[in-house]
């Protein structure tokens, strides 16, 4: 089988998967307990009034009804108006979703280029000083909760040396507005975005790091790395071009996975900076049976993790030869 | 005119216990376009004899002692970026055991090819380095076109061919082949130790062949060289290691492999395991395994006694041949229950202690 095929194939894939997803979530949402009013009930809330708050949320219709609208908002993009907020969700996520992925992405962009570095090396200079230090780094890394290691963060650069601002995403009365780069490439953003990114590199750090070393060390036990040194090599070309090349496949696959859940807000993050991403919104939206806002938050972590999956197979076709289209 | 030589080579490991006498007092010359055979048991030492040529050990592997001259070069005293400029596949280059994963799986073949000529000779251009290697591949009978395969799509043997190809791509002076044919079916098996021999004798390269196959060698090799533990016990042109041995151990390993032409031919095993190799003490290494020793092989180790024509053999008894040639070939000679005996107790008292050990066990 060809790789048009192959990918032809994968997409299809893709969209049973995404479909059996959103479906998975519109039951478990019906499935919940409670209904948004209980939020509203309040003393001077009669029976008539409530039934018609419901009607006017169409909870009213039968299942099957509310599911076909719900596809059909699904596929023009409409994801309705949140309960709580009487905005249209996709106004409310669309903000803290691209908060969300600039926090993320740069936390998990230097935990992966700084894991796989380090964990190659260590697992290069095997049974060095430099291995076994990186190992109990990593673990300590690893086993800091994210709260502690922002908080500490937070004694230490903020409230100690005075380095970084407190909280937030930007200094209050400062300039908003302007486009993307106006928006998160201000010095300002950016003194922002430090401690929380740093904590969450370190979070995820250990992932790459220690996967990257253990899938070295089998790597390097290979026939072909004794054949590259036997060729002359130097030893920067074997441990580049030849292990570490190697070794990344399954990294590829953690990685995707990885970023998956990151683009779902690290809701502890997010709480200790206050930061305003999705991680909070979706708890918040899920206490208040905000059902439009919090499904679209699910829908949209969820598909990142479809998503991402998808992205990783078709690399996997360009990173290893090996893979068969099968 | 002698192209290697080894002498009193030394190559220990770093263990717990100790060190390993991998290669202990090894020396061997090879002469240009020569091929040698290194036969022994596995963990014999004669793969890190091997490698110790181009210094590729691992890291607590250490040359103690010895030197290793090649084509006038001290090896022994290179640095490791000379090692690699000067020695290292241009000069010498090695065939893995098993080439389907001697080859890194996520290039193509062709452009490893191309790799390492372009590492060694600078001025050659991409496409020239290609062009030879698919040339290569003409001479080694595979189609030049799979020159832009991965490994993982060629079968074993072709694998092999290409992995000669890539052991060939810089015309070495020496090429080390480490069990070349060992993972292949007999019939590609004999394909490919032609191949080898055809294209060795057209560049003129000197090769050591190392396997614990004698039929393998008796076919490929001028001379032999048996390594027992970390020795190399006898040396020998290929035709009189096969049918005028000296060495009890050699004569055992003879026993273990089927002639074709003698159907009534008995296999005979040596009995015991390969010895220990943390500090073995003063005596012959094969003694405990040896259906001939005497007290003098417990005490002394033997040093290499010369029998004419390049034949050498590290043996106390090794004058008396023809009752030796005689016993070897008998089945009852190499009984497994007769080990524990055969150790006298009369020597060392620790030694004598460490018998009765064995014996009430």
């Amino acid at each position: 089988m060809g790789l048009r095929a192959y990918v032809v194939r994968r997409c299809l894939q893709l969209v049973v998967t995404f479909w059996a997803f959103f479906t998975l979530l519109f039951v478990l949402f019906r499935m919940m307990p409670g209904d948004p009013t209980s939020m509203f009930i309040m003393d001077g809330m009669t029976p008539e009034q409530r039934e018609q708050r419901i009607a006017e949320l169409g909870l009213n219709e039968p299942l099957h009804v509310q599911y076909i609208e719900y596809v059909r908002q699904l596929l023009t993009g409409d994801f309705g108006q949140s309960f709580i907020y009487n905005d249209p969700v996709t106004s409310i996520i669309a903000v803290r979703f691209m908060n969300t992925i600039v926090l993320m992405a740069t936390a998990l962009i230097f935990a992966y280029i700084i894991g796989i570095t380090f964990g190659a090396l260590m697992g290069w200079w095997r049974d060095s000083r430099f291995e076994r230090g990186g190992i109990v780094v990593t673990l300590v890394a690893r086993s800091s909760p994210e709260f502690w290691v922002g908080i500490v963060l937070l004694s230490v650069f903020v409230f100690w040396l005075g380095w970084f601002p407190s909280s937030g995403m930007r200094t209050t009365g400062g300039e908003l507005g302007g486009g993307f780069v106006a928006r998160y490439g201000s010095l300002d953003f950016l003194r922002h975005l430090f401690l929380p990114a740093l904590t969450g590199a370190i979070a995820y750090l250990a992932t790459p790091t220690l996967l990257m070393r253990s899938t070295m060390l089998d790597v390097l036990n290979a026939d072909f790395i004794e054949i590259k040194k036997a060729e002359g090599l130097p030893e920067r070309t074997v441990l580049y071009k030849h292990a570490a090349r190697n070794s990344i496949l399954p990294i590829v696959t953690v990685a995707a996975i990885a970023t998956g859940t990151a683009m779902g807000g690290s809701v502890v993050i997010e709480t200790v900076f206050n930061w305003p991403g999705m991680g909070r919104e979706m708890v918040s939206a899920v206490n208040n049976n905000d059902y439009p806002l919090a499904m679209a938050a699910f829908f949209l972590m969820g598909s990142v993790v479809i998503i991402m999956n998808f992205v990783a197979d078709l690399a996997y076709v360009y990173l290893d030869p090996r893979v068969e289209y099968e | 005119m002698t192209l290697l030589d080894i002498d009193g080579l030394k190559t220990y490991y770093g263990s717990d216990d100790g060190w390993v006498r991998a290669t202990d007092d090894a020396s061997l010359s090879i002469e240009r376009g020569e091929t040698v055979g290194l036969v022994g048991e596995s963990g014999s030492g004669k793969t890190t004899l091997a490698k110790s040529i181009i210094r590729l050990l691992p890291d607590n592997a250490e040359i103690v002692d010895g030197s290793i001259e090649f084509d006038g070069t001290e090896i022994t005293e290179l640095s490791d970026r000379e090692l690699r400029r000067q020695i290292r596949w241009s000069e010498i280059s090695m065939i893995p055991q098993n080439a389907m994963n001697g080859f890194d799986p996520v290039y193509t073949v062709g452009d490893q090819i191309v790799e390492v000529i372009r590492h060694h000779e600078d001025d050659t251009s991409k496409a020239e380095a290609r062009e030879r290697g698919r040339e290569l591949f003409d001479d080694l009978g595979i189609d030049p076109d799979r020159i832009d395969d991965y490994p993982h799509q060629f079968s074993g043997g072709m694998a092999q061919r290409a992995m000669i190809a890539l052991a060939l791509a810089l015309s070495p002076s020496l090429v080390l082949a480490d069990e070349p044919t060992t993972a292949l079916d007999v019939v590609i098996q004999d394909r490919i130790l032609e191949t080898i021999k055809e294209m060795q004798e057209e560049l003129n390269s000197a090769m050591i062949m190392i396997t614990h196959d004698m039929s393998v060698v008796s076919e490929t090799c001028d001379r032999i060289a048996v390594v027992y533990g970390g020795r190399i016990v006898e040396l020998a042109d290929a035709e009189t290691i096969i049918t005028n041995p000296r060495h009890p151990y050699t004569l055992g390993l003879r026993n273990a492999f089927p002639d074709i032409s003698d159907d009534d031919q008995e296999l005979i095993s040596i009995p015991g395991t390969p010895p220990e190799l943390v500090d073995p003490g003063e005596g012959c290494r094969f003694a405990p395994r040896c259906p001939f020793a005497e007290e003098e092989c417990w005490e002394v180790t033997p040093q290499p006694e010369s029998y004419g024509d390049g034949h050498q053999v590290e043996c106390h008894r090794a004058d008396e041949i023809e009752h030796l040639q005689a016993e070897a070939g008998k089945k009852e000679t190499w009984r497994e229950q007769d080990l524990g005996e055969r150790k006298p107790v009369e020597t060392a008292d620790e030694q004598a202690a460490e018998a009765e050990v064995e014996l009430d066990d």
